[in-house]
């Protein structure tokens, strides 16, 4: 569905690339999670997928469309949830709803019933101004699906919001994928990218440094990882480290010839383990 | 179908903003002022030039009698450079043409009185007394202000002689008769009185009233097109709207059309706010409102094309004040009729401004207005087609 290949964008045309070399393809169906820090480039590559930011270099298709053209029938099969949500403040959540669904030309939603997904019923006739910040995201997310997205484009779907209407927007994310909606999903929680991704690529500094599904990174780097907690002069340390590693091997060796040892365990890594271990960068 | 829904849903924005209603409030305020705060005859400045047929002893005592009861005082005598002028005159009663053609230049000197106000003792009047109808003419014709001939016959009956311009209203004629320092009781002389035009001008100019609505229509209409199409296109950037719109298959050029089509809403019912209970049946309304949509179209675009270099108002602000204030300027010179520079003529505004007067006073050459509405036209396409490109680039980072 979606094709990228050595794609490169610098905000300034300069040679400080925010996208480096960054190439992919996610097939039909699946559920793809751009994983990274602050400031990684996720958002920048997600709006060269969407047309927001032009195509500067590299190739990319996205259902079948060169990105070097402009095509904006392709929208019709697109659904964008966007980072800040944006709507317009002086209509009501309703009229927001309807007045989008206008602008394809494919069969569009019951804007009610899409507000009732999302936690919004009996708001529909509330300026969309007088909204939270959450309420606005949620409209924000309810309004991408109304043309039924084949490809399906969340920046940060559930930041910010309450770990119940994030619950809800993660069984609806679910529910999307089981219908074969092909999803492009940025986020830096690792927990989302776990539950919901397919595969994920981790994102640092504007480049790709690894792709791989959850369950194969957390078998590829979980098993060999040594929680240790001891004491060194009076005072807890808490260490995990690789037993694949040689200088690690070497430390756990030390550790608990030299020090006091509390609790050691192996453990399974979480994905923000293993993303620490891939790129040295934690996902703050 | 889709612009007429992005349309309607702009309106139901416009009308929920602020900016829908200050336009339409500056426009009854306006409407109100020019109502009720402005004299819709020339005031002060109406200049006669007079002929008195009649002895000196008759006119010591017309005059005489209008200083002591306080209707009228002497001032220092004019003088007046003559040119050489043709012009034709007909007489309203007797359909009478005569040709005059002064080829001469003299300089002439005139004794000169102020009319007085009645009431307040304000200068209503200033009138040149000459020593010939032939220099009363030429000098009324010279500088575009009435001229009277009063003669009195053996019988001690007056009759008047008006010479006007061709254009004046029946109640300014009339009003010849009221500003008169004559006692009323000679006002039924009105019997003789012969009113003589120029041939071929018979346009009213506009009164006091009538000549702020050109400017209001263009200035704060179509000019202010600029402003409002910014502060909507701001709105929406500032609202992050733009990005939700440019993720459909609507297009730019879509976005962009239903945002004019909203701006000449505006301007369309604020201009007839202030032009129907002014103007009255008097414009071509047909060809005014096809004008005003042009204008509008055409100012509306020089906007989108402004705001699509910037990313916030304020920083459009310094482009937008300039570009408006210097676009403004031509109504200077509508007001200030000794400013009228050449390079003026080149501002948009300047022939807006002509043509809308020309077109709210009923008159105006056809082909004319065609011609610069076409032009108005293809610019107001130029600039939306380079504002709609720059969109494409610029409209979603
Ligand atoms: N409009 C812009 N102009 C210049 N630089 C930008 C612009 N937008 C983003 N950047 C830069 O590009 C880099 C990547 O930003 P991007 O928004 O893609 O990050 P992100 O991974 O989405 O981060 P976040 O998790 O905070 O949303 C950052 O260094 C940012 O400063
Ligand atoms: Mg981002």
């Amino acid at each position: 569905m979606i094709k990228v290949e050595n794609l490169y964008h610098s905000y300034n045309n300069n040679e400080k690339f925010q996208a480096k070399n960054v190439s992919f393809e996610i097939k039909e169906g699946e559920v793809f999670g751009f994983l990274g820090p602050s400031g990684a480039g996720k958002s920048t590559v997600q709006n060269i997928l969407t047309g927001l930011l032009p195509l500067q270099k590299g190739k990319v298709t996205v259902d079948g469309y060169d990105l070097k053209q402009v095509h904006n029938k392709r929208f019709n099969r697109i659904g964008v949830s966007f980072e800040q949500s944006n709507i317009y403040s002086k209509l009501t959540a309703l009229e927001n709803l309807k007045y989008y669904a206008d602008l394809f030309d494919v069969p569009t939603r019951d804007p009610e019933e899409l507000l009732k997904l999302v936690g919004l019923e009996g708001k529909g006739n509330d300026r969309a101004g007088s909204f939270s910040k959450g309420m606005k995201h949620r409209l924000t997310f309810a309004r991408s699906m109304i043309n039924n997205p084949k490809i399906w484009f969340l920046d940060e779907p559930t930041t910010g919001l309450d770990p119940a209407i994030a619950a809800t927007i993660k069984d609806i994310i679910r529910s999307e994928k089981a219908k074969g909606t092909t999803s492009f999903l940025t986020t830096h929680n690792m927990y989302i990218a776990d539950e919901l991704c397919d595969r994920v690529a981790f994102i640092i500094d504007g480049e790709i440094k690894l792709i791989d599904t959850p369950k194969n990174l957390k078998q590829q780097y979980g098993e060999k990882l040594v929680e240790i907690e001891y004491v060194k002069e009076g005072e807890i340390y808490k260490e995990t480290l690789k037993t694949v590693d040689d200088s690690d091997k070497e430390k756990i060796a030390n550790i608990i010839k030299s020090y006091e040892i509390k609790t050691m365990h192996s453990k399974e890594a979480t994905l923000e383990e293993i993303f620490i271990q891939v790129t040295g960068r934690g996902l703050i | 179908m889709k612009m007429f829904s992005s349309y309607l849903k702009e309106m139901k924005i416009a009308s929920r903003g602020f900016y829908f209603y200050i336009e339409i409030l500056v426009a009854v305020i306006l409407l109100l002022v020019v109502l009720f705060a402005i004299n819709p005859e020339p005031d002060g400045k109406q200049v006669e030039y007079l002929y008195y047929d009649m002895s000196d002893e008759v006119f010591d005592y017309l005059v005489d009698k209008d200083i002591t009861e306080g209707r009228a005082r002497w001032i220092d005598d004019t003088e007046f450079e003559l040119n050489p002028i043709a012009f034709e005159l007909k007489n309203e009663d007797t359909g009478k043409v005569v040709s005059y053609d002064f080829k001469d230049s003299k300089t002439v000197t005139a004794r000169t009185f102020v009319g007085l106000r009645e009431k307040t003792g304000k200068i209503g009047k200033t009138a040149h007394i000459l020593d010939s109808e032939e220099d009363a003419l030429r000098l009324s014709f010279q500088n575009g202000n009435v001229a009277a001939t009063t003669t009195v016959n053996e019988e001690g009956d007056f009759s008047y002689r008006y010479f006007l311009q061709g254009y004046e209203t029946d109640r300014y004629s009339n009003m010849l008769y009221v500003l008169h320092t004559y006692s009323q009781d000679e006002i039924d002389a009105q019997m003789d009185t012969q009113v003589i035009r120029e041939t071929g001008a018979n346009t009213v100019p506009m009164d006091n009233q009538e000549a702020v609505v050109p400017i209001f229509v263009v200035i704060a209409g179509a000019l202010m097109g600029i402003f409002i199409i910014m502060a909507y296109v701001f709105l929406d950037k500032d609202e992050g709207v733009i990005k939700a719109f440019a993720v459909t298959p609507s297009s730019i050029w879509n976005y962009l059309v239903t945002k004019i089509f909203v701006v000449m809403t505006t301007v369309i019912i604020s201009s007839t706010i202030i032009v129907i209970p002014i103007m009255k049946l008097r414009p071509n309304y047909l060809l005014f409102y096809l004008f005003l949509l042009v204008t509008t179209f055409a100012f509306s675009s020089l906007g989108l094309l402004i705001s699509s270099f910037f990313d916030t108002i304020s920083k459009a602000f310094g482009v937008l004040y300039t570009i408006m204030i210097t676009l403004a300027l031509p109504a200077f010179s509508y007001y200030i009729s000794s400013f009228d520079p050449v390079w003026l003529r080149f501002f948009p505004t300047y022939p807006a401004l002509q043509v809308m007067k020309d077109l709210l006073m009923g008159q105006g050459d056809i082909a004319n207005v065609i011609l610069y509405s076409l032009v108005f036209l293809v610019s107001g396409i130029l600039l939306l087609a380079m504002a709609n490109s720059r969109f494409k680039k610029t409209l979603t980072v």
